[in-house]
């Protein structure tokens, strides 16, 4: 312990002389410190922005006069995606999904407007958050460090001389491996506390309400995915003979895992399981909607269905006998049918969109680059998962306040009558205004275990490997 | 060429073929080519064939309207059917036209954002925003992660192949100890490494070009009169890519470092130019033109009157829609007959007419922040040679906003259509069906002068380095 401990303090020593990791050093400070300013101004605006939409919209909502219910449930309200405030920390997936939707009768609407469509095809490289700087550039500045970590010192012979004082490779590469990672931790130093201070300075109201713990966990597997890459690094300077070769090896793994390998899975996810056209997708929930599920029960045969069950029932003749109005019963029969087809339809886009993803969290554990990026949108709520999460709640809402307004044309309408009875201001109140708080951090945990299995496996197997190939290496001068 | 240049090439491509690693990498990007003009095309094909079904959709639709005209009158069902077909107060927001953008046969090999935006609308005379910003169905982690199509290959792998071939061409010599034995040649030392440079350059360029052709003669025919300038223009640009990138690697050979350092600033060049200067743009834009759709969200919301009850406002409606559309002026029947479904009509036209400051304000952004982003491609050849393979496939961000900007006059042509019927009282008869709108967009003349601006930009840049190259390179030398 106590020798490699002097050897982390010599290499930290001489790679404070070397002009290229210092230079990459700062800058990779200045792209974190770029990044979390941009992604800062960008939160802001969003947020504010959101923000105002959405009281302007509950204002309209409660605004909108007297009218019939269901006249009030076709005017709908709009829901907007709110940013999360670790959006600022890693972008995830905000940009390629959806911000707005409508909610009306009738309709499940998509999300409109993904950010990416107002951009040129330049946005497919990538932008700059600090995930993206920690995830890719970070590991390019661990292998500049370390590459040549062993090689140089067999280049130059004084991994001989070393061995015959009596200290082991282990402890050698130990030694080499602490004083890298405590560069990185120093040079992130600032990083966190910018963090810090923005977390202090932006204290709006945010979905995420566990967010102390999610920035543990994203810290610890940045962590882990740093120490994993600098002993990745050590470990083939120690099996390369020269430093030529531990480069190029390391900068050709460096590419499959972040730019060749990713791409390639998510290509092979759309090729093996094809997804519907939204035309095509939306023409079979309308038939279904029409014709019925199984095809052979249309609307037509379930609403007279229905009328004879209630006729049976409260033991009357016709509809107009009934205690309430058969209208709205039926208006919300046909929604909840209607529901129940879009769960059907939306269910199996779902199990597409998570068949394709799922090769990617298998590719994950060949790819510790994978499965970090996908943790770290995880935990940052701007994955997929909190994506589809906040689409089911705002369905869910649209439901309940359809239904509210249905259930009042039964209970409080007679048959028949429309333009002639409406409602007002305390019905609107009645819908409380829609409110988004992400799933909690357990349940996005289940979500990813294959990829917290990777990124665990990966260092665990990486450290028994160096310890194994230590002992059993002779130090020879390649 | 002399005997010495013979000889060195001679050499060269001796040496060339025995070096398995060589060989072997340029096996696998082969292979990667193959696999993505694989993907380009399957992905072209499933457009083309969504394309083929709303087509069909389309004409079966018409097709039914059509025979009704033959029908007897003898059910509801048949009697229904006809006044959709013939009363213009049901077809100008029954009728459904679409409007197609069908993919250039060389999106297979640039997909660009063709996965992003809509490529089809079905179209009714109701609100043109209304039915405008629906998104296509697509998985948010797909998106993000981007195309691997062939000007991937092209743009992020062939800079790859050119770096792993060249970074050693002098360093490697030196650390060998064969330098010493140039140096007591005639020949000078530059004139030996730009020998084989060239040599190079022609080897990889080649194989990049065969992978082009295969694409291209794969994804479309190359001879025809549609394809062959782009084609041509495809192979050209390949041709000054590569170019760059040689000039690139002359230039950091100049400096006569070590094989590793080479190594080090070629891949981070790379890194340069395919991540770090493209990512920062894009925040930079977004922070500093922040696009606000949701804004516009609540052009699709389907609003109808007040009160449809109310004469006065009825009135007001259609005195105001005069005003936008005096051609109408003259008909009196314009308060008389079928009232509500005019008003309806004017309606939804007074509010496109209303919020198309907003939809113009909101194209006349993004255009603005890709204008002012394009200016920084000039020191960007990467991001610069994928905007002109975008463009050379017609999957760019301006063939979008044009398709948009062709949507809205088709709209208008659709509405004047139905409403020269609905507002003068006069039925739809059999033929006015061979007149109805068809979908026409113009095409892009300033494309190919774009295209050649982008290859000018390129040039540029790579003289530049290859004059820099030669004078470091004179000076060490000498």
């Amino acid at each position: 312990m106590k020798t490699s401990i002097r050897i982390a303090k010599k290499e930290i020593k001489i790679a404070l002389r070397e002009k290229l990791v210092l230079a990459l050093s700062c800058i990779i400070l200045v792209l974190l410190g770029i990044s979390l300013y941009t992604g800062a101004i960008a939160y802001q605006q969003q947020q504010e922005a959101i923000t105002k939409a959405q009281k302007e919209k509950r204002e309209e909502w409660l605004g909108q006069g007297d009218k019939h219910p269901h006249i009030a449930a076709h005017f709908g309200t709009f829901i907007f995606k709110p940013k999360t405030v670790l959006s600022l920390f890693d972008f995830g997936l905000d940009t390629y999904t959806g911000t707005s939707v409508y909610l009306e009768a009738h309709y499940q609407h998509q999300f409109m407007f993904r950010p990416a469509q107002d951009h040129s095809s330049m946005i497919r490289f990538g932008e700059l958050s600090a995930a993206l700087v920690l995830q890719i550039l970070m590991p390019l500045l661990i292998i500049f460090l370390a590459y040549a970590s062993f090689t140089r010192e067999k280049e130059r012979g004084t991994l001989r001389l070393l061995s015959s004082q009596g200290i082991t490779l282990t402890s050698i590469a130990w030694g080499k491996i602490m004083a890298y990672f405590i560069i990185l931790l120093v040079i992130l130093v600032p990083f966190v506390l910018g963090i810090l201070l923005l977390s202090y300075l932006l204290k709006t109201p945010d979905t995420i309400t566990d967010l102390g713990i999610r920035i543990v966990l994203l810290g610890a597997a940045y962590m882990a995915y740093i120490f994993m890459f600098i002993v990745l690094s050590v470990l083939v300077s120690l099996k390369s003979s020269i430093s030529r070769n531990a480069l190029l090896t390391l900068l050709t793994c460096w590419i499959l895992f972040t730019i060749i390998i990713p791409k390639t899975v998510a290509n092979l996810g759309e090729s093996l399981y094809p997804l519907p056209s939204m035309k095509i997708y939306k023409e079979a929930i309308l038939k279904d909607k029409k014709d019925g599920l199984d095809g052979k029960t249309p609307r037509a045969v379930r609403m007279a269905q229905l009328e004879k069950e209630l006729l049976t029932k409260y033991k009357v003749d016709s509809v107009q006998q009934l205690p309430f109005n058969f209208d709205g019963v039926k208006m919300q029969a046909g929604e909840e049918y209607g529901d129940k087809v879009y769960d059907v339809h939306w269910g199996r886009l779902l199990d597409l969109f998570n068949k394709q993803n799922k090769l990617g969290s298998y590719a994950s554990l060949l790819n510790p680059y994978i499965a970090l990026r996908n943790i770290s949108m995880g935990f940052s709520a701007t994955d997929l998962n909190t994506s589809v999460d906040f689409q089911k709640k705002v369905e869910n809402y649209r439901r309940v306040f359809i239904k509210k307004m249905n259930d009042d044309m039964a209970q409080n309408s007679k048959y028949g009558e429309f333009y002639e009875y409406s409602v007002g201001l305390d019905m609107w109140k009645s819908v409380e205004d829609f409110e988004y708080n992400t799933p909690s951090i357990y349940a996005t945990l289940k979500k990813y275990t294959l990829e917290l299995t990777s990124l665990f496996c990966w260092t665990v197997v990486l450290i028994l490997l160096l310890n194994y190939i230590t002992r059993k290496t002779k130090p020879t001068n390649g | 060429m002399d005997k010495v240049t013979k000889t060195i090439i001679r050499y060269e491509w001796a040496s060339f073929v025995r070096n398995k690693f060589q060989l072997l990498l340029l096996a696998i990007i082969f292979l990667f080519g193959m696999y993505a003009i694989y993907y380009g095309t399957s992905v072209v094909e499933e457009q083309q064939k969504t394309i083929a079904d709303v087509q069909i959709i389309e004409e079966d639709e018409f097709h039914q309207y059509q025979v009704s005209f033959d029908e007897e009158l003898n059910s509801v069902d048949a009697k229904r059917k006809r006044d959709i077909a013939s009363d213009p107060s049901y077809a100008w927001f029954r009728h459904g036209y679409h409007a197609v953008l069908p993919p250039h046969k060389y999106a297979a090999l640039a997909i660009g954002q063709r996965d992003l935006h809509p490529y089809y609308h079905r179209l009714t005379g109701m609100s043109l925003y209304y039915q405008l910003f629906e998104n296509e169905i697509a998985n948010p982690v797909k998106l993000y992660v981007g195309n691997f199509d062939l000007s991937f290959v092209l743009i992020y792998l062939l800079p790859l192949l050119i770096i792993a071939f060249t970074f050693g061409l002098y360093s490697i010599e030196k650390e060998s100890g064969v330098l010493a034995l140039l140096r007591i040649q005639s020949i000078s030392i530059r004139k030996i490494i730009a020998i084989r440079l060239l040599f190079y350059f022609m080897l990889i360029t080649g194989f990049a070009l065969l992978i082009s052709l295969i694409g291209l003669l794969v994804s479309g025919n190359m001879f025809a009169d549609e394809n062959l300038l782009a084609a041509l223009l495809w192979l050209v640009g390949v041709i000054l890519y590569s170019a760059f990138w040689f000039g690139l690697m002359f230039l950091i050979i100049s400096f006569f470092k070590s094989s590793a350092f080479n190594a080090i600033c070629a891949a981070g060049c790379w890194l340069l130019f395919l991540l770090v200067i493209p990512a920062i743009l894009n925040v930079w834009m977004t922070t500093k033109f922040p696009v606000d759709t949701i804004h516009l969200a609540e052009l699709t919301r389907r609003t109808g009157l007040e009160n449809e009850n109310d004469e006065k406002e009825r009135a007001e409606v259609l005195s105001e829609f005069l005003k936008y559309n005096p051609q109408y002026k003259g008909s009196d029947s314009l308060f008389h007959n079928n009232e509500y479904a005019k008003v309806y009509a004017a309606f939804t036209t007074l509010k496109d007419s209303h919020s198309k400051k907003d939809v113009d304000a909101y194209s006349q952004l993004i255009s603005k922040r890709n204008q002012w982003v394009n200016q920084f491609l000039w020191i960007n050849p990467a991001v610069n040679m994928q905007d002109a393979f975008a463009l050379i496939s017609k999957t760019d961000l301006n063939t979008f906003l044009n398709y948009q900007f062709a949507l809205t006059t088709f709209h208008k042509k659709i509405t004047s259509f139905y409403f020269e019927k609905l507002f003068w009282d006069k039925p739809i008869t059999q033929e006015d069906y061979s007149k109805r709108p068809i979908f026409k967009m113009k095409e892009n003349d300033q494309r190919w002068n774009m295209v050649l601006y982008s290859f000018l930009k390129i040039v540029i840049i790579t003289f530049l380095f290859g004059i820099m190259g030669f004078k470091k390179m004179k000076k060490v030398t000498n």
